[in-house]
C-alpha cells in the first residue's frame, strides 16, 4: 500500500466500522473531526502538547493529532462519543466529572475524560499523587485540576468496588 | 442551536448544600450541577468550528517573520499552484473592507482595513492566507508562500534602549495629598520595582470560525465572548446592515479575555467565504494564538511606600508602564489596585505606555488588577519585614474603611471577614515570622498572604423568557457560556421565579439572533443577565398570572382571585380554595400556545441608539463608583509553598482562599471558577512568560511544551470559603464578580511566600528556579 | 506538512530496505516524525511504517541483564515489574518523560531517535540558519534565547539540548544498541555535535534500531532518575541524572558509581570524573557535594543557561546521597 494521494481506509471508532478516503498524512485527530464529523475528539494545540485530543486505540490513550489516520487501520478505536452506553448511560468516569464539576469550558473535557479513563485501568490511580501525575498530560486553561482529581478518585473507588 | 435539557439524574439531591443551608438545587443560589455537562462529556457539544457544511474549505495564515519593515514582494505562483488551492490572498487582491467601530464606540475613521500588512509592525503579523480544499493541502500551500522584505530596526521590549519613557496617559492618574513629600519625610520608606512579562490567555480552544455567505447576508460560527460586537464589526467591515450578521457561537473553548473581538483573520475568513462563494474555515494554529491577538502586556511599576514606625502608611507613589503596539493602544491600569486597597493620606499613581513591535497588547483575566495587586501586595508584604509586623495585622492595620481614592463608602466590603475566615482555616496563627525558619528536608517552607479585588462592572442586559404550551420555559439571549455557568444560573433564575423546576427550563445562548447582549467580560455577566432574566420571567409569570385570573376559560376565572402561585410548575390559589392545574393545562384551557416576554434592565427612556449603543460598544457600562457607592469583589489568599533549596524550585502546596463575590448564583459553579482563577494565578507566578529573541523581535516559546501553564501535578487541593453576602448596589440578585477576583493576589501571595521561605524577595514574574538558586 | 507516500513494513529487512531510499523515513510511534514534519523540520518523501512489525516489542529480563525490543512502547517499559527492580533508573527515566499517552506511543527504538527541542531548530519558517538542519547556515540559538541550551558537549556550530531522558539512564549503565546485526554502545550511538551537528546518531542508511541490551549490575539495581524542570510533569529536563550505586560490604563504601546527566548536554552525558572521584570513597554529603562540581567541567554557558552549570551538580549530588540513603 503506498500512496501520496488519497487513499480508501477502513477505521473502527466506537465499534463501528467507518470508511474513507485520506492522504497518508492526514492526522486521526482530522480524521475524525473533519471527515467523519466525530467532533468530540479536540484539537487543542495540534501537536502533542496539549491532550485534548486523547483517544484510546487498542484500548491505550494516545493523541490522536500525533498519529496518522492510515496508521491506525485494524486497530481498535474509542472516542468520547463511544464511551457512554448505547442507550445513553453515562460512564463513571462521565457521570463523575458532572458531579464533581470537572470541567468549565468543557473543550479539554473529552480529553481529560478519556485520559482518566485509562488511568484508572491501567492502576495509575492509587493516590491522588499519582492521579495528578497521570493526568498531567491534559492540560485544562479554566483550572479544574482539583475536580478532575476528585472526579478521577471517585471513579477508580467505584471501579474498584 | 444550543438546547440545553436538564438531565437530573435519580439520586440527584434536589437540594443544594449552600450556605443557608436551604437552597433548593434548581433556585438561585443552588448547587445544581452544569446543564451544559452532559453534552461536554459526551463530546455532543459542537464548538463554533466543529460545524459540518457542505463545501466546506479551510484557510491558512501566512505571517511574517520580521518584527518590523516592509513587505517588498509576495511570490504567490507555487502556492496557487498546489493541489487542491483555491486562492491565495494578498494585500493585493484583498476585498476593499471598512474600518470598523471600536469596542469603545469611537467613530471609526473613513479610511479603508485590510488585515493582511504590507507595512510590518511585529514579528508574526498576518501578510497572506492560503484558501484550498483541505486543511492539509492549505497548511501544505502556505509554506510555498514567499515573502521578501526590507527589514528595519525594531522595538524589541520594554528594555529596549530605543523604547524610551513611552506616551503619559494622562487618564490614568490618581493623586490626593501630597504624596512625594509625604513619602520622602516617612519615617519608614520602601521603594522598588515590580515587573511582570508578557502572559497570554491559551485558552484550549484556539480562535477560529466558519465565514460563510448566503447573499448580502454573512453568518459566522467563531468562539465569542460578545456576540453583538462582534457581529457589528464584522458588518461594518463589509458595510451590511447590523442584521445582515449573524454570529453563532454555541460554546466556547475558554477565552479568558481573547475571545471578544473580531480579529484580523476573521476578516480574512469572511472575505475569502466572498471571494470564492463558499464557506472557508480558518483556524488559527497554537503557535499562530501567540501573535494573532494580544496577551497580557508586559508591565513595570514603582511602588514607594511611606509609613509610620507602626507600619500605617502616609503616602504612596506609584509609576507604572505598559507596552503597547506600534499601531495600537492598550492600557493595562497598573493603578487599580494601588488606589483602593490601602487608606493613605497621601497618593500619587501615574502611567505611561510604550510603543514596542507587539501585537496590540489585549485583555487577559482581571488586567489592570491583575498586575496591579503584583505592585501593592509585594510591596505591602516588603513594609511589614521592614517594620516587623506580621504581613496579615499591617494590612488590618491599613484597612481601607471606604474607598480611598473616590471617597464613597464600599457597597460591601468583606475583605476583614476573608482575612479572619482565610487565616482560621490555614493555620495563620502558626507562621514563625523569621524567613527560612520552616523547613522540611531539604524544602524550605514559606506562607504567604496577599489580598484581591476586583471592580464590579455593571451593564444593561435583555432577555425573553416564553412558557411553552407543555409548560416548559425557554430563556434566551446572545451572551455566552464560556464556562463559568450561564446556561446553568439562567436556568435556575427562571426556575426561581416562574415556580418550575430547573430542568424543565431550557436556555438557548450563543447566537446574535437572541436577544441582546453586551460583553462577557469584566465578571459582569452574571449580574447583568439574571437581572435581565429576572425581569422577563417576573414579566412572563404576570401575565401567566394575568391570564389564569382574567381569562374566561381559566379554571381560576370563577375564583375573583388577585393572585396566584404557581410552584412546582402548577398553578394554584395561594389560600388553596380552588383549583390546582399544570401550566400547560391553564395554557391549554385559554388556548395559548405560549407566553413571551421580553425584559431588559435599561432605563426606560432608552432609544433604540441607546440600546444599540448599549449592546455592541462599552460606551454604556456603569461606572463602579457611580452614584453612592465604590462597588468591588474582594478576596484574601494564603499559600504555602515549598522551595527545593538546592535546585530553586518553587511548588504550591497549600492554598486556602476567602473571597467575597456577593450573593452566589451557584455556589458550586462559582467555587470552581475562583479556583480556576487561583491556578492561573499560580501558573503566572511561577511559569508563565513570553520569551522574546531580542534580535528578531519574536516569541520563541508560542507553543504549549515552551509556554508553560499549570498541570495537574502543580496543584494542590484548594480550599475556596466564601464570606460574600448580598450587594443590593452591585446587581439585581446581589452577586457581584466571580471570573476575575480568584487570580487577583495569588502572584504576590506566591511571592511572599518565597520570600519567606528562602529570603529572597523576587520582584519579577515569573518566579523560575534561576532567580533561587 | 507536505505529502508523502506510506509504507506499511511487511518485515525488518523490507523496512530497511524501504528506508535506505532517498526520502524515506521510519515511522514507530509518531511522536517525533509526525511532530517534526508538522513543524516544517522533517520532509519526508516516503515514512515506512514499522509498528506492524510482529516480535520486535518483547521485554526479557534475566540475571544478565535486559534486552528491550525496539517496539516496546514507553510505558510498558516503564511499568515492567522486573524494569522496576533491576534496572530503577530506567523506569523512573520513562514514566517522568512527556506524557501518559505520549509514552503509550513513543517506542523505545523512537526515543532514542528523538530531536532536539531548540525551538529555533523546530521553526525552519523564521529561523533559516540551523546548522543541525541544514549544515553551514548557523545556529540561530547562540546570541538568541538559550535558556534551555546546552553547557556540556556544545561547539561553535551547535548548542542544542540532547531532550530526552532514557538514553540518560542507558548511558549510566552502558546499554548496547542493536541496530540488526551490528552492536554500538549508546555512549557511541549519541554523536557530539561537533563541526556536523547534522549528524547526531551512529547509524547508517537502511539500519534501523531493533533492540536495547542493558547489562545488569549492582549499580543498576540500586538506581535512580532524578528529573528536575519548571514544571511538575510534562516537561522536559531542566537538568536530570541518572545515578547508579553499589558499595562495599561494609555499606558504606563506595566500589561502583554510574552517573549521567540529562538535559544540560548536547548528547546523553556520562560524568566519569564524578565516578572516578568517589569510587573507594566513603559516602559523605560534603565529599559528594565536592565530587558533583566535576560533573560540569569544561560547562560552556550562554548566558541564560548559566544557571545549569549550577544545578547540574546539585542535581548529581541529591540523587548519589539519595540512593545513599537507602543503604
Amino acid at each position: 500500500m503506498t500512496s501520496k494521494t488519497r487513499t480508501p481506509i477502513q477505521l473502527q471508532i466506537n465499534g463501528h466500522r467507518h470508511e474513507l478516503e485520506v492522504e497518508p498524512r492526514v492526522t486521526l485527530l482530522d480524521a475524525l473531526r473533519d471527515h467523519l464529523g466525530l467532533t468530540g475528539t479536540k484539537k487543542g494545540c495540534d501537536q502533542g502538547q496539549c491532550g485534548a485530543c486523547t483517544v484510546h486505540i487498542d484500548g491505550q490513550r494516545v493523541l490522536a493529532c500525533l498519529t496518522l489516520a492510515t496508521q491506525a487501520e485494524s486497530r481498535d478505536i474509542t472516542t468520547i462519543e463511544g464511551l457512554a452506553g448505547e442507550d445513553g448511560t453515562l460512564h463513571a468516569v462521565q457521570a463523575a466529572f458532572l458531579e464533581q464539576d470537572a470541567f468549565q469550558c468543557g473543550y479539554c473535557t473529552p480529553g481529560q475524560i478519556m485520559s482518566a479513563v485509562a488511568c484508572i485501568r491501567e492502576g495509575h490511580a492509587g493516590s491522588d499523587e499519582e492521579i495528578r501525575e497521570y493526568m498531567a498530560g491534559n492540560l485544562c486553561r479554566c483550572g479544574a485540576y482539583p475536580h478532575i482529581i476528585a472526579a478521577v478518585r471517585q471513579a477508580a473507588v467505584e471501579a474498584a468496588s | 442551536m444550543t438546547v440545553h435539557e436538564l438531565r437530573t439524574r435519580p439520586g440527584d439531591a434536589k437540594r443544594g448544600d449552600a450556605s443557608d443551608g436551604a437552597v433548593l438545587a434548581d433556585q438561585v443560589g443552588g448547587r445544581l450541577s452544569r446543564v451544559d455537562g452532559p453534552a461536554k462529556i459526551t463530546g455532543a457539544a459542537k464548538y463554533a468550528v466543529e460545524q459540518q457544511l457542505e463545501g466546506l474549505t479551510y484557510a491558512v495564515l501566512v505571517e511574517s517573520t520580521i518584527a518590523a519593515g516592509r513587505v517588498q514582494s509576495i511570490d504567490t505562483a507555487a502556492a496557487e499552484a498546489a493541489p487542491g488551492v483555491l486562492l491565495v490572498l494578498t494585500p493585493d487582491n484583498f476585498l476593499p473592507l471598512r474600518t470598523a467601530t471600536d469596542w469603545l464606540g469611537t467613530p471609526p475613521p473613513a479610511v479603508a482595513y485590510c488585515p493582511l500588512a504590507r507595512s510590518i509592525t511585529f514579528s508574526g503579523q498576518h501578510i497572506a492566507a492560503v484558501v484550498a480544499e483541505s486543511f492539509e493541502q492549505a497548511v501544505a500551500a502556505a509554506a510555498l508562500v514567499k515573502i521578501a522584505y526590507d527589514e528595519a530596526p525594531a522595538i524589541v521590549d520594554l528594555s529596549d534602549p530605543k523604547a524610551g519613557d513611552g506616551i503619559a496617559v494622562d487618564a490614568m492618574t490618581k493623586e490626593w495629598g501630597e504624596a512625594e513629600t509625604a513619602f520622602a519625610s516617612a519615617p519608614v520608606r520602601i521603594c522598588n520595582a515590580y515587573n511582570t512579562p508578557r502572559e497570554y490567555q491559551a485558552p484550549m480552544e484556539p480562535h477560529g470560525l466558519i465565514a460563510k455567505w448566503q447573499d448580502d447576508q454573512l453568518t459566522v460560527w467563531e468562539p465569542s465572548q460578545w456576540l453583538d460586537g462582534m457581529a457589528r464589526t464584522y458588518a461594518e467591515w463589509f458595510g451590511v446592515p447590523f442584521e445582515n450578521v449573524r454570529l453563532v457561537s454555541p460554546y466556547i473553548g475558554g477565552g479568558f479575555g481573547s475571545k471578544a473581538f473580531a480579529y484580523g483573520y476573521g476578516a480574512v475568513a469572511a472575505v475569502a467565504a466572498k471571494m470564492l462563494g463558499r464557506p472557508v474555515k480558518l483556524a488559527v494554529s497554537r503557535p499562530q494564538t501567540f501573535t494573532a491577538y494580544g496577551g497580557r502586556a508586559a508591565t513595570r511599576q514603582t511602588v514607594a511606600l511611606g509609613a509610620n514606625a507602626e507600619g500605617q502608611i502616609q503616602s504612596i507613589v506609584h509609576r507604572g508602564v505598559n507596552e503597547t503596539s506600534v499601531d495600537g493602544m492598550w492600557v493595562e491600569p497598573l493603578g487599580s489596585v494601588t488606589s483602593v486597597m490601602y487608606a493613605t493620606p497621601n497618593f500619587s499613581s501615574r502611567q505611561n505606555v510604550v510603543r514596542v513591535n507587539t501585537v496590540v497588547p489585549g485583555a487577559l483575566r482581571a488586567p489592570g488588577e491583575n498586575p496591579s495587586a503584583f505592585g501593592i501586595e509585594s510591596a505591602i508584604d516588603e513594609l511589614a519585614y521592614e517594620v516587623g509586623i506580621d504581613p496579615l495585622e499591617i494590612r488590618l492595620r491599613n484597612y481601607a474603611e471606604q474607598d480611598p481614592h473616590a471617597k464613597k463608602p464600599w457597597s460591601t466590603r468583606q475583605l476583614r471577614e476573608a482575612f479572619a475566615a482565610g487565616a482560621e482555616a490555614f493555620g495563620w496563627s502558626k507562621r514563625t515570622p523569621q524567613p527560612r525558619s520552616m523547613r522540611d528536608g531539604n524544602q524550605l517552607i514559606g506562607w504567604g498572604v496577599a489580598a484581591g479585588t476586583y471592580p464590579v462592572r455593571r451593564a444593561y442586559g435583555e432577555a425573553v423568557v416564553r412558557i411553552l404550551a407543555d409548560g416548559s420555559v425557554e430563556v434566551e439571549s446572545s451572551s455566552i457560556d464560556m464556562g463559568q455557568g450561564t446556561y446553568t444560573i439562567l436556568a435556575q433564575t427562571a426556575a426561581e421565579v416562574l415556580g418550575v423546576p430547573a430542568e424543565n427550563v431550557i436556555v438557548k445562548l450563543g447566537d446574535s439572533r437572541y436577544a441582546r447582549a453586551g460583553v462577557t467580560g469584566g465578571s459582569r455577566l452574571a449580574g447583568v443577565m439574571t437581572g435581565a432574566v429576572h425581569k422577563a420571567a417576573s414579566a412572563a409569570l404576570d401575565q401567566l398570572v394575568g391570564l389564569a385570573i382574567s381569562d374566561p376559560a381559566s379554571p381560576f376565572h370563577t375564583l375573583q382571585a388577585n393572585t396566584l402561585v404557581v410552584a412546582n410548575g402548577r398553578i394554584s390559589s395561594p389560600r388553596g380554595n380552588g383549583p390546582e392545574v399544570s401550566i400547560a393545562e391553564l395554557l391549554s384551557s385559554v388556548g395559548r400556545q405560549h407566553i413571551e416576554a421580553k425584559g431588559d434592565t435599561m432605563p426606560a427612556n432608552s432609544t433604540v441608539e441607546d440600546r444599540y449603543k448599549n449592546y455592541t460598544t462599552i460606551a454604556m457600562a456603569l461606572p463602579h463608583t457611580e452614584g453612592d457607592y465604590s462597588r468591588h469583589s474582594w478576596c484574601a489568599h494564603f499559600i504555602e509553598v515549598r522551595v527545593d533549596e538546592d535546585f530553586g524550585t518553587v511548588r504550591v502546596s497549600r492554598v486556602v482562599s476567602a473571597l467575597d463575590s456577593g450573593r452566589l448564583y451557584n455556589p458550586k459553579l462559582a467555587e470552581s471558577q475562583w479556583k480556576g482563577g487561583i491556578i492561573m494565578g499560580i501558573g503566572q507566578a511561577l511559569l508563565e512568560e513570553g520569551i522574546v529573541d531580542r534580535r528578531h523581535g519574536r516569541i520563541v516559546n508560542n507553543n504549549l511544551a515552551d509556554y508553560l501553564i499549570a498541570t495537574n501535578a502543580d496543584i494542590p487541593d484548594i480550599e475556596v470559603i466564601s464570606v460574600g453576602i448580598p450587594d443590593p448596589h452591585s446587581s439585581v440578585l446581589g452577586g457581584k464578580g466571580v471570573g476575575e477576583l480568584g487570580i487577583v493576589g495569588v502572584a504576590p501571595a506566591i511571592a511572599n511566600a518565597v520570600f519567606h521561605a528562602t529570603g529572597k524577595r523576587v520582584r519579577d514574574l515569573p518566579i523560575t528556579l534561576e532567580k533561587l538558586i | 506538512m507536505r505529502d508523502f507516500s506510506y509504507l506499511r513494513a511487511g518485515s525488518v529487512d523490507a523496512a530497511r530496505e524501504a528506508a535506505a531510499l532517498p526520502g524515506a523515513m521510519l515511522l514507530a510511534g509518531g511522536t517525533t516524525l509526525v511532530d517534526l514534519a508538522k513543524c516544517g523540520v522533517a520532509e519526508p518523501e516516503t515514512v515506512v511504517d514499522i509498528t506492524h512489525l510482529k516480535g520486535l516489542d518483547t521485554i526479557a529480563v534475566d540475571d544478565r541483564g535486559a534486552t528491550i525490543g525496539a517496539l516496546a512502547r514507553m510505558s510498558r517499559v516503564a511499568d515492567h515489574a522486573d524494569i522496576k527492580s533491576r534496572f530503577p533508573a530506567v523506569s523512573e527515566a520513562l514514566w517522568q518523560a512527556a506524557s501518559a499517552q505520549l509514552r503509550n506511543m513513543a517506542t523505545i527504538g523512537g526515543n532514542l531517535m528523538q530531536r532536539t527541542r531548540c525551538p529555533y531548530f523546530r521553526d525552519p519558517a523564521n529561523f533559516p540558519a540551523c546548522n543541525k538542519r541544514s549544515p553551514g547556515s548557523g545556529c540561530s540559538a547562540i546570541g538568541g534565547v538559550t535558556r534551555g541550551h546546552a553547557v556540556l558537549g556544545t561547539s561553535e556550530a551547535c548548542i542544542a539540548t540532547y531532550p530526552g531522558d532514557l538514553a540518560v539512564a542507558l548511558v549510566a549503565f552502558d546499554a548496547i544498541l542493536h541496530l540488526g546485526d551490528r552492536q554500538v554502545a549508546v555512549d557511541d550511538f549519541f554523536l557530539p555535535p561537533g563541526s556536523t551537528p547534522e549528524r547526531e546518531h551512529a547509524i547508517e542508511p537502511g539500519e534501523m534500531i531493533t533492540a536495547i541490551g542493558i547489562p545488569a549490575s549492582a549499580a543498576a539495581r540500586r538506581s535512580t532518575y532524578l528529573k528536575v524542570r519548571d514544571r511538575q510533569s510534562y516537561e522536559f529536563a531542566a537538568a536530570s541524572a541518572a545515578v547508579g550505586i553499589e558499595f562495599e560490604a561494609d555499606g558504606r563504601t563506595i566500589r561502583d558509581l554510574r552517573v549521567a546527566l540529562g538535559g544540560v548536554a548536547t548528547k546523553p552525558w556520562r560524568a566519569r570524573a564524578v565516578e572516578e572521584a568517589l569510587k573507594g570513597k566513603v559516602l559523605e554529603p560534603e565529599v559528594v557535594r565536592q565530587a558533583s562540581l566535576l560533573a560540569v567541567e569544561g560547562a560552556v554557558d550562554h548566558g541564560a543557561n548559566h544557571y545549569k552549570i549550577e544545578l547540574a551538580p546539585r542535581v548529581v549530588a541529591r540523587a548519589i546521597l539519595k540512593m545513599g540513603e537507602t543503604a
